[in-house]
């Protein structure tokens, strides 16, 4: 059993297994974090699928761990890895089941007093707008034709039925379209399931949330970002939905045979594999960016229902109710990105199982607006506690592979949780903090307590102390729509 | 008789599962999967359907009986519990099922992973572990 005495201290907030712990290891394995993070890693069994990564055939450099990682299933979440586009493989397992799982935030012009009075009508509006819960249906119903241009065109769909501005497009990483895409490749039970979920929020940690920005630690990038202290924004945590997960359980059931007839070995089956190049492997990134493209419009058409319900509720009670998109990012993702590895440019396909893109300022990959400045990383705490904005950092693109945490992580089960408090006591304890909530599922809030999570502001620390994003700005919550 | 526990998962749900044979142990994996996710009404007459399935190994023919079930809950808002396996082998089955109304979803189960899933024998019947994302 792999221990903590095993790995090296490379700095304050990198830990390091040599390759040669393992025999089967192909590259060193990286946990980052400070003292306090590292040492609670071992806590689960999350330090050895960390391990499991590292044995995958052609994986470059290190196999990664962000601080909020956690114990999952294949990949640990808040993995990170990264594979030759050309010669290495594919992994449904290091993206997981519901693909493209993201952020998006929204910046109000209001300022908490102005809101104050409409919370309880906002968060109203939005929950009866914004449908959530388990497998239940979405606020559209697509045709198999619209289904397509979803899978196909992802938040540029969104745009042209209306859904979405153009500066939220440019506001949404890679501009809510992954190329790579095809609609055929996505099979016919996950188009049946995607059908009538479109613009859902879903269950489990998924949610919509209304946010005070409490701290501006970065003015300039908080400028640009469009966010000041005292501000109301909402954030918007949700994916793929069926679509996503039955694309990742089929794949993964077509790759079963992969490894025997490519020959790569796999410590465990979550982690088949099948080579980019080949045609499972080739099939599999045309369905997992269809399946994001999904999530990326699902995300815009719940902003859209969140903004009518801002205008319904605020408008001439208010000045100006309007929302702007400050980001959206994926973060359970494979995506082809560039990268110079020792002193070689190369195209690697870096998988992000529960872990962000933090593109530095000046990449170009990072929008316009926010070229200067970095890509904002939205960071978000549990349910009673502060988010976070960073910004990514120039480091991050040679230490990490352009990646940064996704959230707070778990460090308790559910079935703890669930021990510890029963819903309504939850909901208690946040109505006391002046957190509003409304939800389906009492033991879905249990189980998604505050205290099943690790303080977030410690793994955002770790982050920033890795040189891999810098912080922006802080957000509290006032009100909670919990899937 | 098949018996099974939840076993602490930091992220996830998983279910230790034990049977006297495979059958046993995909029914009582199903029964463990609905108690936790669904609370069903009683029987309906009618609610009868057959379920086949081919797989390469017990290990895969398991994850696809959990995340046929998944599908047909979600698609049809009916909870199928085992009358009989007419056919039940490592690769291979075919089950006569009887449906209950799924009258309140209780938790979101994704899919039934891969995650170190093996079939082991034990003690004159089989036990798993088996991960369900959530």
């Amino acid at each position: 059993m792999v221990t903590q005495k095993d790995f090296t201290k490379i700095d304050d907030y990198t830990w390091e297994l040599p390759q040669h712990y393992d025999g089967r290891m192909q590259v060193p394995a990286r946990i980052f974090g400070n003292r306090r993070v590292f040492e609670a890693a071992f806590g689960d069994r999350s330090v050895e699928q960390l391990m499991n990564v590292a044995m995958l055939p052609g994986i470059v450099s290190y196999a990664m761990a962000m601080p909020d990682m956690h114990q999952g299933y294949g990949f640990p979440i808040g993995g990170v890895a990264a594979f030759d586009s050309r010669e290495g493989i594919i992994s449904p397992g290091g993206v997981g089941y519901d693909i493209n799982c993201g952020v998006r935030m929204l910046a109000s012009a209001l300022d908490e007093e102005e809101m104050a009075p409409h919370l309880d009508a906002l968060l109203t509006a939005i929950y009866h707008a914004c449908p959530s819960g388990v497998g239940g249906d979405g606020a559209v119903s697509l045709s198999h034709q619209e289904l397509d241009r979803v899978l196909t065109r992802g938040a540029e769909w969104a745009r042209q039925q209306g859904y979405a501005t153009q500066d939220d497009i440019e506001r949404t990483e890679s501009r809510g379209c992954l190329e790579a895409a095809r609609a055929e490749a996505v099979p016919d039970r996950a188009r049946e399931r995607g059908l009538p979920q479109m613009g859902s929020l879903g269950s489990g940690n998924h949610f919509l949330e209304l946010d005070v920005v409490d701290a501006i630690y970065d003015d300039e990038a908080a400028d640009a970002f469009g966010l000041r202290q005292g501000q109301v924004v909402v954030q918007i945590h949700c994916g793929s939905r069926g679509l996503g997960h039955e694309v990742c359980a089929q794949y993964l059931r077509r790759l079963q045979g992969a490894p025997q007839r490519y020959r790569i070995p796999i410590p465990d089956r979550e982690l088949v594999a099948a080579p980019v190049a080949s045609p499972e492997g080739r099939d599999y990134l045309a369905a997992m960016s269809a399946a994001a493209n999904y999530a990326f419009a699902n995300r815009q058409v719940l902003a859209h229902f969140v903004r009518r319900a801002f205008e319904q509720v605020l408008a001439g009670r208010v000045r100006d109710w309007d929302l702007h998109q400050v980001y959206d990012v994926t973060h359970n993702i494979a995506k082809v990105e560039t990268y110079a590895v020792d002193g070689e440019t190369r195209e690697l396909v870096v998988h992000r199982k529960g872990a962000t893109r933090a593109f530095p300022p000046g990449h170009l990959e990072v929008s316009a607006p926010y070229r200067e400045v970095g890509q904002p990383v939205l960071v978000p705490g549990s349910m009673g506690t502060a988010s976070y904005v960073l910004a990514g950092a120039a480091e991050s693109m040679t230490r990490s592979f352009g990646s940064s945490c996704h959230g707070a992580g778990r460090t308790m089960s559910r079935k703890e949780a669930t021990r510890q408090s029963r819903g309504e006591a939850v909901r208690s304890a946040l109505n006391a903090q002046g957190i509003a909530v409304r939800t389906r599922s009492m033991r879905g809030l249990a189980e998604e307590a505050p205290y099943a999570y690790k303080d977030v502001s410690l793994v955002v620390d770790s982050v920033v102390g890795a040189g891999l994003a810098r912080k922006v700005a802080r957000v509290v919550p006032v009100g909670v729509v919990k899937g | 008789m098949g018996q099974w526990e939840e076993v602490d998962h930091t992220a996830d749900v998983a279910l230790r599962i034990r049977g006297d044979d495979l059958a046993d142990l995909l029914t009582t994996a199903l029964e463990a999967m609905s108690a936790l996710s669904v609370v069903v009404g009683e029987v309906e007459q009618g609610r009868v359907r057959e379920l086949a399935l081919e797989a390469p190994d017990a290990e895969a023919l398991l994850v696809d009986w959990l995340n046929e079930h998944l599908y047909l809950a979600e698609r049809d808002g009916v909870a199928y519990r085992v009358m009989s396996f007419d056919v039940c082998t490592p690769t291979r089955l075919r089950a006569r099922l009887v449906g209950r109304p799924i009258l309140e979803r209780r938790r979101s189960i994704k899919a039934a992973t891969y995650h170190h899933l093996e079939i082991r024998s034990r003690e004159g019947g089989l036990e798993t572990e088996v991960v369900l994302d959530v």
